[in-house]
Formats: C-alpha cells, structure tokens, sequence
C-alpha cells in the first residue's frame, strides 16, 4: 500500500489525537441525538424523531401522485367522461388498458346519429408501471391517477381492474391501531 | 452465461493455500445482484472476477419496440436510484436530434431536480458505504436528508423513485405552489447535516484506518479503464460533463469540481461529500435566478427523429451516462445504446482489490458506487 | 437479620415451612437458601439480557432519529416476549454435513460459561452474592474463556467455509483480547490485594475511593478489551452482515441462534460487572452505609444492590453508545490492536502501578508523609496518599500513551493524521451554453 504524504502534525493535533478527540466528537453528537430524541415524542421533520407511525398516521400523499388509476365521472348527470377514444391504450407503454368501445344510437338535432361510447374498460395494474402516460394522453380529464397507493390483493385477478372498480374507487382499510 | 475463471491451482483444496470464495449474488453489501469471486491466499486477495446479468431486463431491446416518448419511463428504471438524471439524458438526446427548442425556464427547473438528485444519490451512497464499513447511524441520518428530497420528487413528478420527470420538449407541469418554499427549506437545512456526518466520519480514525490507501487507482490507470464521476475526479482529473460540454442550465452556473489527489477510498469520499456542497451552491443560484416562462416546447404528434446515429451524455452521480441512437426515421428507434457508468467504473474492481483483504472488497464496492440496474441493464 | 418486619415475614414463612418439612438447618442454609438465590439471580439476568436487546434497540433508534419497537405493547415492551416466543416455535434446522452433536452443544456450553460467572459477582454486601470464592476473580476470568470453545465448535460443527472462517477469527480475537483484559486486572489488585469480589469491593468501601481514580489507564484497557472480548462493535468484524453475513452463527436459526445472543449479552453484562467491581466501586457509594448504621441493614443491601445496578447500566450504555455510532475495525487492525497496543498498555501499566504503590509506601515509611491509614481491607491510604496516588495515575496514562507511541512509530495507522483535506477545488471554465441554443448533439458518427 502507498505511503501517505501528510504534514507534520502539530502539537494540538497529537493532544487531540492522544484524547481520541476525534472519537469524542463523534460519541458526543451520537448523545445529543440519544438525549434529543428521549425528550421529543413528535415525528416531525427536523426535530428529535422522524419516524411516520404508519398505518396510524396517514402519510401526506401529493396532489400529483401516480397512484391506482380511477375513470372519472361527471359531477352532476354522473355519467362517465371517458370518449372512448382510445388514446390511453395507444399512450401505454405496457399495454395495460384495453377500451372497448360499443356504437350506440342517438337523437342529435333531430337526425339519428351513432355514437362511439364506452362498453367495458380493462386496466391491468400488474402490468403497470404508473408512469401517467394515460393520465397525459386522456383529452377530457377522465382517467386520473389518484393518491391510493395500498394496491395489494391476495390474489392474481384482483389486479386486473374493470370499469367498475375503476369508477367506484376502492376502499382503504382503517387501521385504529 | 459469462465463464468465471478463477480456479485454484492444487488438487484439492485442503492442500492449497488459496481459496475461492464466493461473494453470491445473494450478499448484503454487494450493492445489487453483483457475484463477486474472489481467489484468496489467506485472507488477502489475489484475484477478482466479477459475474454481471442477474438484473438484465432487455431495456434496450424493449425500447426497440417503443416509442420515444414511451422510453422515458424505462430508462427510470436504470440506475434507480437516481432516476431524475437517466431520464435527463434520453430526453435531451431526443431533444437535440430534433432541434428543439427548450425553454429557459425549463432548463432551470431541471438543473434544480437534476442537482437534487444528485444529492440523493449521493447520500445514498453514503449510507451504504458507511453501513459496509460500520457506522450504521450516518444510513439512518443520511436517508432522512434523502427523505426530504424524495417528498420534493414526489410533490413535483408525483413519484418518489421511478418519477418519470421529464417529457421530450421539456415537462408537463410547473413548478408546484410551494416549490420554492421546499428547495429553501433543504438548501438552509443541509450544510448543517453535511457538517454532522463529517463530524461523524471524516476525522475518525477508525474511519481513516479503513479508507485511506485503500482501492488506489492511479489517473492513467482511470483514464485507461474510463472511469467518470467521483472514482475518476478522487484520482485527479477534474473531468466533469457538466463543465466540459454543458446541458441544460450548466453553463449559467458557478461551481467547481472538487478534485482529489491519491485516489483513494478516502479521497472519493471527500469529493462526493464536496460534491454534494456544491450541487446546494448550484441550486441556490438556481432558484435564485429561476426565469418566467412556458415549461415545455412544442412537440409533433409523433416523434419521428431524423436518420442517423447520435451520442449525448451528461453528468450523472455515479459517472457520465452517455445515449447511443441509432435512428431510421421512423417512430421508433433502430437501437438504443446506454454507456452505463457503472459498468466501465466496475471494470477497476480488479485492479483495485488485488492485495488488499477481503474487508477492504466490501468498502471498496461501496467507493466505486455501482448499480445493478445500470450494469445489467 | 434485624428490623423490617414485612420483607422478613416471607422470608420466615419459607424457613419454618422448610423445617416442617424435617431439612436440617445446615441443609436449609447451604443448599436450599443458595438454590433459590441462584434462581432469583438466573432470573434476574435473563430478564435483564433480554430488556437489554429492547434497550438497545430503543437507543440506537433514539441515536438514529426513529422509534424503535413500538407495536408489541406500550412503548414496545413486549418486544423481547414477542421474539422469545418467535425464536421458540421456529424450525429447528441443523444443516445436513453438520457434526450434530457437536452443533447441539455449541450454544448451551456458550450459555454455561456466560451464567456461571454470576455465581461470584458481589450486586450487593450481605446477601446479595451467591458464593464469595477467595479467588473470585479468577474464576470469572478463567470461566469466559470456556466460552471461545463454544465459539469454535460452533464455526467448526457447521461444516460451512462462511462459519469456520467467522468462528476462528471470532476465538482468535478473544483469546488474544483476554490476555490484556487479565493483565489489566492485576493493577486494580495491587489495591486491592485480594482476588475475591467482594474484597475487592470492600476495599474501595473501606478507602472510600473508587479504583478508577488510581488506574484511569487501567479501566480504560479494561473496558476497551472486553469489548473486543465481546465481540462487539467496533470489533465486531467476525460477525459483522456485511462481510461473512453472521459469523460463527450463520448456520444456527430459532433457539439455538438465541442462547448465542444470549450468551454475547450475558457476556456483556458480565464485564460490565466486573468493570463496576474492580474500578467503580461495586456497590459502594458514598453516605449509603449510614443505612447500615442506622440499623436499616436489609434496605443497605437492596440499596446497595441498586447502585450496583445503575453503575452497570452506566458501562452497559456505553457498549450501545460506542456501536451505533463508531465503524469497525479491520480485522489486521483489531489484532494490531490487541497485541501491540492494549497488551503493551497493560504492561506498562502494571509496572507504573507498582512503582506508585512502592512511591506510596516508601513515603510512609521514610516518615516524609502520612500516605497508608491500614492495610486490612486492601490498601487504604490518608487523604495525602490519595492525591499522590491520583497524580501518579494521571502520570501513567500519559507515560502509557507516550510509551505506546513509541512501541508503535513505524505503523501505518499510527502515522495517519487527522485533518487530511487534499482535495481541491477547481474551477474550470465552462463550455457554451445550452439555454440560448439550440446546438444539435455531437457530430453523427459514421457509420
């Protein structure tokens, strides 16, 4: 191994290093913390303990988080936005979502029209990899990710989503404790 | 799969002084799925083989099948640990062969990130490294600096990891509401942490005892290999992407290059760890001279990059990470090339670790910084 | 027995109870008494060997600005319970090529040695310890080194090249740290003059001192030795996850696994024990045996017992406090460690001692200065004879530390001074701009 090139050290130096001062200091901030953290019981950033208690506190999800996908309704006539467009499947880097579409007829401006609308929706979330692609591509705001991040089920199937679980949402489990 | 060849020389091995000894894929410090073989005479190492390709997952052959804006994502998934500059560099490579035009502001807010990520990089690998060696309390303190970083990612990109951050032509959204507010905060915040983990480490003479001399990798000798990033900047280049061929906001920016001198374990911490004080020097000249602005460029329906083969690379944390395309025209590309820090960097594992003990392979894995993810790809 | 009724009435219940049942007195006094003594005693630190896996866990969480275990009942204290029962109901695995008697003796010779040794450790005066045997202290030496053997049949039996490795660097390290963990000893006995425990104690009782006054040098060999002879952080290399996953240990899993980290904490406690008997006074403290004289003689014990206690628990957090926060050694350096620096120290230091205790009874005896009160319990010296004993102790860690220094001029690490900061700060100027144009990447190659 190479020889290290130091300077001398001077006399302070070697008193620090004779009192292993350089350990001290180490130990000392190691105490500060150990006294610190037995005085503070709050998990907030910056003081004594930072630890979350999850599942009892909710962690801050943001706004924007790439969570479980959710087809957005209307607020009023509670239909669905979707326009079956297909965009969402064609952005999709995974082929995840499959739209299927149906013609359905309708009455506009007194004339019968047919309409693209929304038959069945199918989202695999295993395959997944939340990357908001779809979330980009939807022109009318209706696939969203949202900030539910608990997607574990206890079997294979239950990834794989269909348009009503993706409307309705799913349910968290509270945790009292 | 890669033919390990390293075999002892006596017929058995009762009889022989040497010994192979498998550090498996499976090892707590081995950072990744890295098989390391190591052919000791006692308990000094005499040769060093390494086996890569338990993480390969085809990213370049499923990016042949995608488009561009589709690649972004996986290209995350490389060095995962600090995803923000892996998709800096596919986009800006896309972005220069198309001749688009980023704006300003844009340039900015991605400097910001891509510092940001580099600190966390970094403090990841310090506490590893620190966690290889013993000192497990600077892991716990040092993914708590991490913590305040990954809250920023998950704020603005709306994932902590895998953030898929940026979009070809700039990003989707700006800024969140209290952006500035966040990146304030960690920039006053951080020098007193960095000063904490020094008090910890860098005067300690156990610390010393087991880092300094230790992995010494002479400049010619890094040079040849082709290393990047901290391994070659502790030997004593100051080569850095950022300086010598500037992206985004990096020209505007007033840093230097910490460089170190004996390439030693202990010299390519100290630069790291100086490294991380300047990115927080970027940063706030960053935030403080942020411009107004639209934040993405306008892109075609389909992006279809001109026929050709391109290079781009940038300063990654652990290295230069280069892009290598080869485009036909059409939406998706010929083939995708990364030039993975990490894998030249491990290529000095041999000539690092040859004489030294088998404790030192640990804390010399630690110093080179490698993902398995970019190695393998 | 005096006094104190309501702590007797039991006490008395179990006696006539014992009589009814036709024991002899002798019977009931040497055999009876001491069996339960030794239950309250294996009970007493089983608890404390498993509340001190929770401690530990509690503090280094505290160090690291976490919780700790806070699920398993209020504040986690059930936590040791929970992994009790876990580590029970787990498959009992012995590996296939494994020597298996061999491997099934391994941890209870470990647990053996570590317990045995309670037997002579004084936690209070009078009743307080189970046996004082005249050669206490060598006992307790002698019976932890029954330990190393576990450590090595264990490496061995499990037929592993991970173990065998772990388990001799493991045994290598303590049989070269108990070497100056034993000569560090024989300073505090030159006070002393006695090998039992519970002389030695009442030796600082009579002088009203604590040893580590007159041997700094000497308790800080101790202490740095037994870590290492506990194979603790920051010497814990043999078993540290990062190099050989778990050492000596990597092939046992639910109880026998157990009993190990039992024994390493029984050990613990064990030099934390002796450290407070031979330098911290035992159960000594000042003003507490006016408890005594006042007549309150079961109170002094317990009390006495307490303070033996909290001086332990004081040594013990230093075993947390110096793994959380320090890396650990090489295991080259550790051995350098132990042969040249602690086992020169501990040399040096039993001369130096020497010399102080002839400096001492040279002035006494050429009549410059009243040093020596009496030599009944140990060595117990005037207020004069304490000064000069205090100095000298000083002057022997510094002439230990220079002395040191010059065993070791030429090592390696001795020459690594602190403060290297060679790294330097460049400043390169930078390349064009890429904010203000739109410059296409580097030229296309050729193809």
């Amino acid at each position: 191994m190479p020889l290290v090139k130091v300077p001398q050290p001077t006399f302070v130096q070697k008193l620090k290093r004779f009192f292993m001062m350089d350990l001290v200091r180490g130990l000392g901030l190691t105490l500060k913390y150990n006294v610190g953290a037995a005085f503070d019981k709050d998990s907030v950033a910056g003081k004594g303990i930072y630890t979350e208690q999850y599942p009892k506190e909710r962690p801050d999800v943001a706004p924007r988080f790439h969570g479980a996908p959710r087809l957005n309704m209307d607020p009023e006539t509670h239909e669905t936005l979707c326009i079956a467009c297909n965009l969402c499947a064609l952005a999709c880097p995974e082929d995840c979502i499959d739209v299927l579409a149906m013609d359905v007829e309708v009455v506009v401006a007194g004339k019968p029209r047919r309409k693209k609308v929304l038959d069945e929706f199918i989202f695999d979330t295993s395959r997944c990899m939340f990357c908001a692609l779809c979330q980009e591509a939807c022109p009318t705001s209706c696939l969203e990710l949202t900030q539910d991040f608990e997607l574990a089920t206890y079997s294979r199937a239950g990834f794989v989503w269909n348009r009503e679980m993706l409307e309705q949402g799913r349910e968290t489990v509270k945790y009292t404790k | 799969m890669h033919q390990v060849e390293i075999a002892t020389t006596q017929e058995t091995l009762l009889d022989s002084p040497e010994m192979v000894l498998n550090m498996g894929p499976q090892h707590p410090s081995t950072h990744g799925v890295l098989r390391v073989v190591l052919k000791l005479d006692g308990e000094t190492v005499i040769d060093l083989d390494c086996d890569i390709g338990y993480l390969h997952r085809g990213m370049e052959k499923i990016a042949e099948n995608r488009q561009y804006p589709m690649i972004a994502p996986y290209w995350d998934r490389l060095d995962y640990i600090a995803a923000v500059s892996n998709g800096l560099v596919w986009v800006e490579t896309v972005e220069q062969v198309m001749g688009l035009d980023v704006p300003a502001r844009a340039h900015y807010l991605r400097t910001i990130l891509t510092e940001l990520n580099r600190i966390a990089s970094h403090l990841l690998w310090l506490a590893t490294h620190a966690l290889d060696i013993g000192a497990v309390t600077v892991l716990l303190w040092a993914l708590r600096e991490r913590e305040e970083i990954l809250k920023i990612f998950e704020r603005q990109f709306g994932a902590r990891l895998t953030c898929h951050a940026w979009r070809i032509g700039g990003m989707t959204n700006d800024a969140y509401d209290d952006f500035d507010v966040d990146v304030r905060r960690f920039v006053n915040n951080f020098p007193k942490r960095l000063d904490e983990y020094e008090t910890v480490l860098s005067e300690n003479r156990i610390w010393l005892s087991r880092t300094v001399g230790i992995g010494v990798i002479s400049a010619e000798d890094a040079v040849a290999i082709g290393l990047s990033g901290p391994a070659l900047r502790g030997s004593g280049l100051a080569w850095d992407v950022r300086k010598s061929r500037p992206y985004a906001a990096y020209a505007d920016m007033d840093f230097d290059i910490p460089v170190g001198e004996n390439g030693d374990t202990f010299d390519r911490y100290l630069v790291r760890l100086e490294e991380m004080r300047q990115s927080r020097r970027i940063i706030q000249q960053a935030i403080d001279g942020l411009p107004d602005g639209p934040v993405s460029a306008k892109l075609p329906k389909v992006v279809k990059p001109p026929a050709g083969d391109y290079y781009h690379s940038i300063e990654a944390p652990k290295g230069e990470i280069g892009c290598y395309l080869v485009s036909d025209g059409s939406a998706h590309p010929y083939r995708v090339r990364v030039r993975p820090p990490s894998f030249v960097n491990l290529q000095a594992l041999r000539q690092m670790c040859i004489g030294h003990l088998v404790a030192d392979v640990v804390a010399i894995i630690g110093t080179l910084d490698i993902v398995l993810g970019e190695i393998d790809r | 027995m005096n006094a104190c009724p309501l702590f007797l009435a039991p006490l008395n219940f179990i006696d006539s109870l014992l009589v009814k049942l036709g024991l002899a007195p002798e019977t009931i006094n040497y055999v009876v008494w001491p069996l339960i003594q030794i239950g309250v005693v294996v009970t007493v630190v089983a608890v404390w060997v498993a509340y001190g896996t929770y401690l530990e866990r509690k503090i280094s969480a505290f160090m690291q600005a976490r919780l700790g275990p806070m699920r398993v009942g209020p504040w986690g204290l059930l936590q040791p319970i929970a992994d009790g029962l876990k580590l029970l109901t787990k498959e009992d695995f012995i590996p296939e090529k494994a020597d298996r008697w061999i491997f099934f003796f391994a941890p209870y010779i470990a647990v053996a040695a570590a317990f045995i040794v309670f037997s002579v450790i004084p936690f209070g005066p009078d009743w307080a310890v189970i046996t004082d045997v005249n050669i206490g202290l060598l006992l307790v030496i002698s019976v932890s080194s029954v330990g190393v053997l576990a450590l090595i049949l264990a490496g061995w039996s499990s037929n592993s090249k991970y173990s065998l490795l772990g388990g001799l660097r493991s045994s290598a390290q303590m049989v070269s740290y108990e070497v100056s963990m034993g000569l560090a000893l024989i300073g505090g006995l030159m006070f002393a003059r006695t090998l039992s425990l519970s002389g030695i104690v009442t030796g600082q009782a009579s002088d009203s001192i604590w040893y580590v006054l007159y041997q700094p040098a000497g308790f800080l060999i101790f202490l740095i030795s037994g870590i290492a002879e506990n194979n603790r952080a920051p010497f814990d290399l043999p078993e540290a996850e990062s190099e050989l996953v778990a050492g000596f240990h990597t092939e046992y899993s639910g109880f026998r696994w157990s009993l190990f980290f039992m024994a390493e904490y029984a050990a613990m406690v064990v030099v934390s024990a002796i450290a407070t008997t031979l330098y911290l006074g035992g159960w000594y403290f000042p003003f507490v045996y006016k408890l005594e004289a006042a007549g309150l003689h079961n109170a002094y014990v317990i009390v006495s017992a307490l303070v033996f206690l909290i001086k332990l628990s004081v040594v013990l957090y230093l075993y947390f406090w110096l793994r959380w926060t320090l890396p650990r050694f090489r295991y080259d350096q550790l051995m350098d460690i132990g042969w040249k620096w602690l086992i020169p120290a501990a040399l040096i230091n039993i001369v130096f001692t020497a010399f102080s205790v002839f400096v001492v009874q040279a002035l006494d005896a050429g009549q410059v200065l009243k040093t020596i009160e009496d030599t009944s319990h140990g060595l117990n010296l005037t207020g004069a004879g304490k000064i000069v004993m205090i100095v000298m102790g000083i002057v022997g860690l510094l002439l230990t530390g220079g002395l040191l220094s010059l065993v070791n001029w030429r090592s390696r690490d001795f020459n690594l001074k602190s403060q290297r900061r060679n790294i330097r700060l460049v400043s390169v100027p930078s390349g064009v701009s890429a904010v203000n144009s739109t410059k296409p990447a580097t030229a296309p190659n050729e193809v």
